[in-house]
């Protein structure tokens, strides 16, 4: 059984913040909704103070609360682990926003439509991207781990996390390769050999005991 | 990891600073107190066996319309409230672990049993059009007794579901507590129990013992849970700063004042004193309504405002881990 997962090694990030453009171009979200931001804060003390960086992302948790928490259904975990949502089953409750953790929930009360996208691009002009729809105003959007390229990818035979196409973008554009993808159920998959070469790793909130699927390498 | 310092102009909610929670404000508290007052004058009416001594309007007794009233409100409050509101419907689509769900389900079971078994109470101009179904009101009968039992369940769900809501993810640890919907529960019991005794006083009935020892009884418990909820996990990221802006910040003299003073404390002297003296029940049967009106709203109110989720990186470096090959 495939297991989408995403280690981040975040003594590799340099705060770039080329995965947030990214991510905020392939999935065109609204203005105000960002699902991949890296929180920059400063660690130590003059003169031996630094800066680090945490990317962040939804954690495509094994026991989503956000998921158990929606009232109707518009939250669902596809058998490899991606929590998807459907903004046609949403009644913006945002039951969800609360029950996640991580903040990875966004609801955007915009212009019906709104998103980065414009100049009448469509699905059919712009094939490869699967999220290239209308934002709803009033119902939640998140991360997917770029499912829509992960599929794509498979139907043409690619592996995710190795070839480019079928990867997440932020993974794909991050130019210190801090973003590691691949299937966790698989030993040689990228994510596993990093983690076994880099591990142990680290998730977010472990007190929430969701089972993320976004680990953390120091 | 001596300083924490988030720098991001753009980030407001994956961050490294305790965030409070913005999605749930007024409209929610509200409807978690019409909920709750509504499901309780419903079923401790019924309990203490005072529902017919309460008034009626139209021949239907009076405190079960506001007990419908009451939840209708609630729910339109709450659905007025949604992205989406015409969606409102699909909520009832997740039983499995949505208390939501559940919630709204139940609303819709209390006021569509409820409705039934009062209707054949409805008396226009005389005529009772719906006279012929074979219960009553009172639900004297075995059909009655039947739905009164069912709505009468719905109404534990109605009061009890809001505060569930709140405490089953961890996202918040503030609420992850049973004692938030006991809190809610027993509030809303509490306040029901003063309603009850304002429509006795307006309706020229006796308000009794019995109703005075219960509205004891729910505030004395009411207070035990609020206190024994803030005394403990008091060090728990997210808690932690929960209690510092509810105990000593901007919510101070709304909490210590308007919910322990003059929401718990003076009520349950009042109701003491009642007890012992006969000529003062009328005016402390006014007097707990007003102010447990208020008492009861900002309970919700401050409990949502005070939902704080604790910094994400904070747990980070004493969480358990987890590697690829441990999963």
């Amino acid at each position: 059984m495939t297991r989408w997962a995403m280690a981040i090694d975040t003594a590799r990030c340099v705060g770039c913040q080329a995965c947030t453009i990214a991510c905020k171009t392939e999935n065109e979200t609204p203005g105000d909704v960002w699902y991949a931001p890296v929180v920059e804060y400063e660690v130590g003390e003059f003169p031996n103070a630094r800066m680090e960086f945490l990317p962040m992302l939804c954690n495509q948790c094994e026991d989503a609360p956000c998921i158990k928490a929606c009232p109707t259904n518009a939250l669902s975990r596809r058998p490899d682990g991606i929590v998807m949502y459907d903004q046609d089953d949403c009644c913006g409750s945002r039951a969800c926003m609360n029950a996640c953790p991580y903040g990875a929930l966004h609801i955007t009360f915009g212009a019906e439509g709104e998103s980065l996208r414009d100049g009448g691009r469509t699905e059919a002009t712009v094939p490869d991207k699967g999220s290239a729809r209308r934002h709803q105003r009033g119902t939640i959007q998140k991360c997917t781990f770029c499912a829509h390229r992960i599929d794509s990818g498979l139907e043409r035979g690619l592996v995710p996390g190795i070839d480019i196409e079928a990867t997440p973008a932020c993974v794909v554009t991050c130019p210190a390769e801090c973003r590691i993808f691949g299937d966790l159920e698989d030993p040689t998959s990228p994510v596993s050999t990093y983690l076994q070469e880099h591990g142990p790793a680290q998730v977010l909130r472990a007190d929430a005991e969701t089972g993320a699927h976004v680990l953390y390498v120091d | 990891m001596s300083e924490l310092r988030p720098q991001n102009a753009f980030m407001d909610r994956f961050d490294l600073e305790p965030k409070v929670q913005r999605v749930w404000d007024v409209p929610h508290a509200t409807w978690f107190t019409l909920m709750g007052v509504g499901g309780g004058l419903f079923l401790l009416s019924r309990l203490l066996g005072v529902t017919l001594d309460l008034g009626r309007v139209l021949g239907l007794p009076l405190v079960d319309l506001l007990s419908f009233l009451a939840i209708a409100i609630g729910g339109l409050i709450l659905i007025a409230d949604l992205g989406k509101p015409f969606r409102f419907w699909r909520a009832v689509l997740n039983v499995r672990t949505s208390w939501i769900s559940w919630g709204a389900i139940s609303d819709a079971v209390f006021l569509v049993c409820g409705g039934v078994l009062v209707i054949p109470d409805l008396e226009i101009t005389g005529a009772r059009p719906f006279g012929s179904l074979p219960w009553d009101a009172e639900a004297s009968t075995a059909w009655g007794r039947a739905l009164e039992i069912v709505a009468g369940a719905a109404a534990v769900v109605v009061m009890f579901y809001a505060g569930a809501v709140l405490a089953k993810p961890r996202a918040i640890p503030y609420w992850h507590s049973a004692a938030i919907p006991l809190q809610f529960l027993l509030s809303a019991a509490s306040l029901s129990m003063a309603t009850i005794m304002l429509l006795a006083v307006l309706n020229g009935a006796e308000v009794t013992d019995a109703e005075l020892w219960w509205f004891v009884a729910f505030g004395v418990a009411t207070l035990a849970t609020v206190l024994i909820h803030l005394s403990s996990s008091r060090e728990r990221p997210g808690k932690r700063e929960s209690l510092e802006r509810l105990l000593r910040g901007r919510y101070r003299a709304a909490f210590l004042g308007g919910v322990l003073l003059s929401g718990s404390l003076v009520p349950l002297v009042l109701a003491l004193i009642a007890l012992g003296v006969d000529g003062v029940r009328d005016i402390a049967g006014v007097v707990l309504f007003v102010l447990g009106v208020p008492a009861a709203f900002i309970l919700r109110l401050l409990t949502l405002r005070v939902g704080i989720f604790p910094p994400v990186r904070d747990v980070l470096g004493g969480a358990a881990t987890v590697t690829a090959a441990t999963r």
